[in-house]
């Protein structure tokens, strides 16, 4: 850990400081504070935020409709354990980004190009771009689905998504942005009072813990589900993320237990709501639940009031403008570090938009590209948000794979290199994601060339 | 004394502004105390040094990447088929 600087003048070779510097240094001061008069509880709160804003981030409009579905069609049986292992999954990867980001000081984008070089980083954020467009787009179109509940249309859902961008990223501090994403993440429990509201039965939930085979329907089917179910849960917009989010914070190698509590917490949030998303969409199983078209209208929040009674229907809408909205957030703000990071120019929420123009830039425009696309008449909606996943699972290896790289790098990281019990699991996570997705995309592939029958 | 027979000493009007800038300068040291040495920007700013890959490492982050491309590409090719 490097000393603490008492003067920062530049004629003494010490750093300059700038205002980023100063807005970080009074949110450190708040901590050292805590820290000193064991303040545990107040420390917690202080430290707790990438962690859950990454995981509460990803339980976003398209996977939440994701859960629903494969609840509507396949019923709780798989799923209910399959969401809890694939969180625990993302607990891995996200901790190795927060400590990357902790004792580095610095984001994922920049960590790759400038170790790995231009082309690794360039590829890095291209594929970030990409799936950040793809599922951006999907964030509009679940609020536009909630929205749609109440009779109102893709316009409300595009002013509101882009006031929110706007309007967070207003105050020029970190600080500031993480409280009103965590307070709005927070919402995202709604889809837990979804669950209780469709009264499900306690027994039934409880069995599916007990692991039940791979729900039925063809090869395809099945790719399909893991695919956008591990896309729903681990994303190369959450490593981008959490890493730099975590150094933009201020976090310190002395941090690194609370990242880790910070993560945990999101995580078992993350699959308490996601089941919650599941356990609501089973109440649809017995009433046709598989040919509920989710995106193409009100869909689910619609078939949820006719079965579980209006109040079931509203807070799924609710839940769905929630996840969509927090989502627009925290991916519009990935696609800032990783713009920044790469062009290598300030990228801080402690930045004013004079000082760091690149990302205030690129966070607005990334979320206006995406809300012009669902303005667009006949865009293909359903597709683009179904395929949103599947495309993030697909990209996700490689930035997995530089990451435990990163993670390992002893010249950058010392003595919080992975341990090897790390190291296993985040391989065996990568396989996992890379068989899942390439089996899925060659599979598709044959299919829709004909080489192979559906 | 009244006030207003007070001289008008332009050391003195100015020693009030130079005690905030103190405070100020003071404040800002104490804060930045709380910073460690490599979370300046100046400091993150510059880059780090290239890791040395091995020609393995190499060829085999080039194999995952075009594999990775190649299945995305059948992936953008499916979804655009699905579109018709």
């Amino acid at each position: 850990m490097s000393t603490p600087v008492i003067s920062a003048s530049p004629l003494l070779g010490q750093p300059l400081l700038t205002d980023e510097d100063l807005a970080r240094s009074h949110d450190r001061s708040r901590v050292h504070h805590a820290r000193r008069h064991r303040r545990r509880w107040h420390l917690m709160w202080l430290l707790v935020g990438p962690g859950i804003l990454a995981m509460l981030g990803e339980n976003d409009g398209p996977s939440m409709i994701a859960y629903a579905s494969d609840g509507a069609q396949y019923g709780l049986g798989f799923f209910v354990p399959f969401i809890p292992i694939l969180f625990a999954m993302a607990y891995v990867c996200q901790e190795m980004c927060m400590r990357v980001g902790a004792v580095t000081h610095r984001g994922y984008g920049e960590l790759v190009l400038q170790r790995y070089g231009r082309v690794w980083g360039w590829f890095g954020a291209g594929d970030l771009t990409l799936t950040n467009l793809v599922t951006l787009v999907a964030e509009f179109v679940a609020i536009r689905v909630g929205l749609a509940y109440f009779h109102l249309g893709s316009g409300v859902a595009v002013a509101l998504g882009l006031a929110l961008v706007v309007f967070t990223l207003s105050g020029g501090r970190y600080w500031r942005w993480e409280r009103i994403v965590l307070g709005l993440a927070l919402f995202n429990g709604l889809f837990l009072v979804a669950a209780i509201l469709v009264k499900p039965h306690v027994g039934a939930v409880v069995d599916a813990f007990a692991f039940t085979p791979f729900p039925g329907g063809s090869f395809n089917t099945l790719l399909l589900l893991l695919a956008s179910t591990i896309g729903a849960t681990v994303t190369p917009w959450m490593i981008f993320f959490q890493q730099s989010a975590s150094a933009d914070k201020g976090m310190t190698p002395r941090d690194v237990t609370h990242g880790r509590y910070d993560t945990a917490v999101g995580a078992v949030l993350a699959a308490v709501f996601g089941i919650g998303a599941l356990v609501a969409g089973a109440a649809l199983l017995s009433h046709d639940g598989s040919g509920i078209q989710g995106f193409a209208g009100a869909g689910f929040p619609e078939a949820l009031k006719h079965v579980a009674g209006g109040a079931a229907g509203t807070v799924f809408a609710l839940g769905l403008i929630e996840a969509g909205a927090v989502a627009i957030l925290t991916i519009s703000a990935s696609t800032a570090y990783a713009a920044g990071e790469c062009v290598g120019v300030s990228h801080s929420f402690n930045s004013s938009p004079r000082g760091a123009a690149v990302f205030y830039a690129a966070n607005i425009g990334v979320a206006l590209l995406a809300a012009t696309v669902i303005l667009i008449p006949g865009a293909p909606l359903l597709s683009i948000a179904l395929n949103a996943n599947v495309l993030a699972t697909v990209l996700l290896p490689v930035s997995l794979v530089l990451m435990v790289m990163l993670a390992n790098d002893k010249g950058l990281m010392g003595q919080w290199v992975n341990k090897r019990s790390t190291n296993v699991i985040g391989i065996a996570v990568i396989a996992f994601v890379g068989i899942c997705g390439a089996a899925y995309g060659i599979d598709s592939f044959l299919q829709a060339t004909h080489v192979i029958g559906a | 004394m009244s006030l207003q027979t007070l001289p008008a000493d332009p050391d003195a009007s100015s020693a009030i502004p130079e005690r905030d800038l103190q405070a100020q300068e003071r404040h800002e040291d104490e804060l930045i105390m709380h910073l460690e040495r490599d979370q300046f920007v100046a400091e993150t700013s510059r880059p780090v040094p290239r890791a040395p890959l091995s020609a393995r490492a190499r060829a085999g982050l080039w194999a995952l990447r075009i594999f990775v491309v190649i299945v995305s590409l059948m992936v953008i090719y499916t979804f655009v088929e699905q579109l018709h």
